[in-house]
């Protein structure tokens, strides 16, 4: 019998009921209408086929990865790990049903018998020893503030400036933190960092799965906000942010969190970030997914281009806001490499390179990592900066 | 002080097998003012009746406790039982010791002394309750109808047509409501019009019926039998008495504007009927369009060109007034808008149209005269979406329900462009088609195995316009391909929503709806044409999404409710309902504030408050609003409701030392 291919599936309650205790529980609202698998960004991957709308029913079934062929297997295992949880389904699901949920479901389970993408096992055992999914040294993390005079944050300040490990560690990011605290000594904002203390706020590795070791390093990071006095912070990258406000309270969190686009579109309306020179420049705007779908935070980003002087402001036809798309390094997709003509990030250029603009502004750091690094390999005049960038360069 | 008797029934063993019965009988028959106790199997029964009927006459009972079931069951029983035996029925009191009681307890021992002490406080009641006769009411056997499509046609005729008068009032130009829009209707595809025009001018020539078109009801107040109305005429800038309806101001009218009933498919002119078989034939000049009204007297051309002088800038919006009693409801629907679609293109997309836009296209009589061009470059498309589903059965984003005829009309739709373009194609994409009518399916069928209609199952999640064409993304959830399909127009099946204005015309009325704005009924079930309120009686897709034979049926129904109503020239109404104490009444008017039903008046001379028996519905609300203690509910006055708390505050004590 061992080696005919069963074909025949059977429900598993067992694995079912582990998958919705783990955050599936909306696989039975699903009614298959496959409305989420045209929305999702793998649609428009031309050549590949992504089954979303088969995830909740399969999940029902206890059979999310269920083949005893190591190959399939491997398969399946690619699949769940395919999902940038953009959250394009979501958005359209007539039900609401959060398939980024039920596949995190099963990747947790992957994760407790270790059986995921090795890339992605180690930034998870890299985040656990030095706070960063980079392996980067922890007395490094700072080194992007060296001689800009950016005080630690204590008691007495009012916003914890908050870069994460992308604009800490990786050269072209952290342009946008100096950027940042530019614009906020400039606007005599009082902030400081954590600066060595800081470590990664967990996001990549909960939708990774690593769901233990997400909850140790958000208590670690709870209670390193808790000694240190902070009551507001402010975040560069929309993957802390959502973690933060969303997700944090639920183990205790206590302080406000605000996003550089929200906080700086503020300053710009009460008059007290003012810009002075002129960006003469064609400019498309990509939403991030985390900052739009996740937070509904569409028109602050919009407002700060907007009010720049000389900036002719584009938007991405048919693909902005809600229905942007997604760039392709969201829940661990920063990390994964697939072959050439299957990368989301290139339908995504391919759109914002039609506008006919000098410059994409993105509100995130793995956003705009994505786009370097596939811009590298073209020949493309196209520039990407983060909106601080933007600002940064009209004060 | 009033001799009371009190009957305790068993109810087979539905009451009797949690409340000893006999320790009741034995309690109950020491409680001062009882003067007689007993039990029975079955107190409903006949000879349950007559043991009741016997007993006030032997034993002179002036005043009467059953303790049984739910007073919502069998209250009326026993007050005709007491009534038969000579007793006011108001001297009647209700015990329940069943649902309160015996139903929700296991325990004998608690069940029992709870079942006394309910009795114990309804005595108490019963007490001092006082002879009443219900107030009589007459019936104004007229009806008004609010809404002039199929639902408000056919209860207007059914009304009219046994003698009774009706005002029916449309707010458009015209009756005829989406009906009129049609082309052809499923399962049978016979001609809308057709079937529609001859019933439509039957209401137009019917003596007993009133038809207000271009009005809206502007007030009411009253209640059931007695409505005042006060309904507004908008001004039509045409004298209708002059107009023949010969058209010759539409003709040289210079302007031009999207035709409603057309859905923006075709145009119409400033002055306008909006379609040829119109009822009334009159035109109407659309004030917000007119170039004389938004130019201050300049043009005036169809004043000019029509010859019988019927054109009147002067003319004011009139207010008409009348009396009925019933009111039908049959106000109908509107599709929800595109523009909630952002994913199809937001309505923004000329080629993405709605079904009700396409019902024009494929119409005969339509600004296309029957051929289907797309709007945008007048092209003939050649492939056509059809998209079931949208805004409907989608609790996340839109509408949960389903709108129930989006299926049936999307079959009929491919079908029909099928015979209009023989060598188009049509690309049906849904979730499932749904069929649930009399030769529905077989006409789905029909549809299959005869239109070569292709039909994918799946929910695109995208239109997208790239040049002149529209390209649907979707997958089909049964074969899991992806699918890219270019077609030169797309039809939406939108979900039915009710008609604007329903909300606030359910304000006005007082009537219910439900979170949608559908009007609701009194029972899903055994009530489903009368509203809550008395008097108000509902038809058509204004209740609901449904198709034009349920519409019919529906308004036919409501219309036998009315006639049931006008069947006798008095209604009764309980006289369990408000009182005013003269002396204790400070005229302060908050009772008036607080009335809902509009049943409270100052009586100016002597400033002080009175209730107007016939609308007052008994709610109490004055009561408790009253600061003086002037107004009292008949038969629950404030010391009957004190008694009754204290009772059941000193025999739940009593019950703890009580053994039962
Ligand atoms: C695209 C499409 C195709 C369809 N095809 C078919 C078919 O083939 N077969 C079938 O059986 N059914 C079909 N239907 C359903 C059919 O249209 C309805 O069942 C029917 O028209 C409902 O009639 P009604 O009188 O309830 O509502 P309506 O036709 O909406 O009439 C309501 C009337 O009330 C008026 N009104 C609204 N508010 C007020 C107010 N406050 N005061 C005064 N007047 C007011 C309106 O102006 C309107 O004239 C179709 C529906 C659609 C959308
Ligand atoms: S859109 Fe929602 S309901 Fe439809 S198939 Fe996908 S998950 Fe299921
Ligand atoms: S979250 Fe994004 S990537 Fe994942 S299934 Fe949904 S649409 Fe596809």
């Amino acid at each position: 019998m061992k080696d005919k291919k069963n074909l025949t599936t059977e429900i598993n309650p067992e694995i079912r009921d582990i998958l919705i205790e783990m955050g599936a529980e909306d696989i039975y609202k699903c009614y298959q209408c496959g409305k989420c698998t045209s929305a999702c960004p793998w649609f428009q991957v031309e050549i590949y086929d992504y089954p979303v709308f088969k995830f909740s029913l399969e999940t029902a079934l206890g059979a999310v990865a269920s083949s005893e062929d190591k190959k399939e297997l491997d398969k399946e295992i690619e699949l769940i790990y395919r999902c940038v949880g953009c959250e394009a389904c979501l958005e359209q699901c007539p039900h609401g049903i959060s398939t980024p949920n039920i596949l995190r479901a099963a990747r947790r389970l992957l994760v407790d018998f270790d059986s995921y993408p090795e890339t992605l096992k180690s930034i998870v055992q890299k985040t656990h020893n030095v706070g960063n999914p980079f392996g980067e040294h922890r007395e490094n993390r700072a080194d992007w503030a060296k001689g800009l005079n950016v005080p630690d944050f204590q008691q007495g300040i009012e916003y914890l400036y908050f870069p994460c490990c992308l604009p800490a560690y990786e050269t072209r990011n952290q342009k946008v933190a100096q950027a940042t605290v530019g614009i906020l000594q400039k606007c005599e904002v009082s902030f400081g960092i954590l600066g060595v203390k800081e470590t990664c706020c967990g996001e990549v590795i909960r939708r990774i799965g690593a769901e233990n070791i997400f909850e140790e390093v958000t208590k670690a990071n709870i209670k390193e906000f808790k000694d240190s006095g902070v009551k507001k912070v402010l975040v560069t990258s929309p993957h802390c942010f959502t973690t933060f406000k969303n997700e944090y309270p639920d183990f205790g969190a206590d302080f406000e969190v605000l996003h550089t686009t929200q906080y700086f579109s503020h300053l710009i309306d009460t008059g007290k970030l003012k810009l002075n020179k002129s960006f003469d420049k064609k400019v498309v705007y990509h939403d991030p997914c985390t900052l739009g779908r996740k937070n509904n935070i569409y028109e602050e980003p919009r407002n700060i281009l907007k009010n720049i002087p000389g900036l002719e402001f584009l938007e991405v036809e048919n693909f902005n806001r809600n229905l942007s798309l997604c760039c392709g390094a969201g829940s661990g997709g920063l990390w994964l490499e697939w072959e050439k003509d299957e990368r989301i990030v290139n339908v995504r250029l391919k759109q914002l390179m039609d506008t006919g603009a000098d410059i994409i502004a993105v509100a995130c750091p793995y956003c705009l990592q994505m786009f370097e690094e596939t811009l590298k390999s073209m020949d493309v005049d196209i520039i990407v900066m983060d909106i601080s960038e933007i600002i940064f360069e009209c004060l | 002080m009033k001799k009371i008797g009190v009957f305790v029934c068993h109810c087979g063993r539905n009451i009797s097998a949690t409340v000893n019965i006999n320790k009741v009988v034995e309690e109950i028959k020491k409680y001062p003012g009882v003067v007689f106790c007993t039990d029975y199997q079955y107190m409903c029964s006949d000879p349950g009746q007559d043991l009741i009927k016997k007993n006030i006459k032997d034993k002179k009972l002036d005043g009467i406790v059953i303790a049984a079931c739910s007073p919502s069951l069998h209250e009326l029983t026993f007050r005709n039982t007491a009534e038969k035996a000579g007793l006011n029925p108001y001297l009647t009191e209700i015990a329940n010791i069943r649902e309160q009681c015996s139903w929700v307890h296991s325990d004998i021992k608690e069940a029992t002394p709870k079942a006394i002490s309910i009795i114990e406080s309804i005595i108490e009641k019963a007490k001092l309750n006082e002879s009443l006769s219900p107030v009589k009411v007459k019936v104004n056997p007229k009806a008004l109808v609010i809404g002039g499509g199929i639902a408000g046609i056919q209860a207007s005729l059914d009304i009219a047509n046994s003698g009774h008068k009706v005002i029916l009032i449309e707010k458009s130009p015209s009756i005829g409501g989406h009906m009129a829009q049609l082309s052809e209707t499923f399962p049978t595809l016979d001609c809308s019009q057709c079937i529609l025009t001859p019933k439509m001018v039957e209401v137009f020539q019917h003596e007993n019926i009133n038809l207000y078109v271009y009005s809206e009801l502007e007030e009411i107040s009253g209640s059931v039998g007695n409505f005042k109305i006060k309904i507004r005429r908008k001004a039509s800038y045409v004298d209708n008495s002059k107009c023949t309806g010969c058209g010759v101001c539409s003709e040289k009218c210079p302007v031009s504007v999207d035709s409603e009933f057309d859905e923006g498919m075709g145009k119409r002119k400033a002055i306008y009927t909006p379609f040829p078989q119109a009822v009334p034939n009159k035109p109407v000049i659309d004030k917000e369009n007119c170039t004389y009204f938004l130019k201050d007297g300049k043009c005036g051309v169809c004043q000019v060109v029509c010859t019988l002088n019927a054109i009147d800038f002067k003319q004011k919006d009139e207010i008409i007034e009348e009396e009925v009693g019933a009111v039908v409801v049959a106000t109908g629907y509107e599709l929800y808008p595109m523009k909630n679609m952002l994913e199809y293109g937001a309505g923004e997309y000329p080629d993405v149209i709605n079904g009700l836009q396409f019902e024009r296209l494929l119409s005969a009589s339509g600004p296309t005269q029957g051929e289907i061009h797309r709007p945008s470059d007048n092209k003939i498309p050649k492939r056509i979406a059809f998209i079931s589903c949208v805004g409907s059965r989608d609790p996340e984003h839109h509408l949960p329900y389903c709108s129930k005829i989006c299926c049936m009309y999307m079959v009929k739709h491919a079908l029909l462009y099928k015979e209009h373009v023989p060598d188009g194609e049509a690309i049906v994409f849904s979730i499932d088609i749904r069929t649930s009518g009399k030769d529905y399916e077989e006409f789905l069928t029909r549809a299959k195995e005869e239109g070569n209609i292709l039909y994918i199952r799946g929910k695109p999640a995208r239109i997208i316009k790239q040049g002149n064409d529209l390209v649907v993304w979707c997958i089909n959830t049964l074969t899991g391909k992806q699918l890219r399909v270019k077609c030169d127009m797309v039809v939406l099946s939108m979900s039915m929503v009710p008609s604007s204005g329903a909300l606030d015309l359910a304000k006005a009325l007082r009537i219910h709806t439900n979170d949608f704005g559908f009007f609701t009924e009194a029972h899903p079930k055994l009530r489903p044409v009368e509203s809550l309120v008395p008097g108000f009686y509902l038809a058509g897709t204004a209740q609901g999404p449904k198709d034009i034979p349920d519409t019919v049926s529906q308004a036919s129904g409501a219309a036998a409710k009315v006639l049931t109503l006008f069947s006798s020239d008095e209604i009764s109404h309980s006289p369990i309902i408000a009182s005013v104490d003269e002396d204790l009444c400070s005229g302060c008017g908050i009772c008036i504030t607080t009335c809902p039903y509009d049943a409270r008046e100052m009586d100016e001379r002597k400033k002080i408050v009175s209730v107007n028996e016939i609308l007052c519905e008994g709610c109490g609300a004055c009561i408790s609003a009253c600061p003086s203690g002037a107004s009292q509910q008949k038969n629950l006055t404030d010391i009957q409701i004190d008694n009754m708390i204290s009772v059941l505050l000193r025999s739940n004590a009593k019950a703890l030392e009580r053994e039962c």
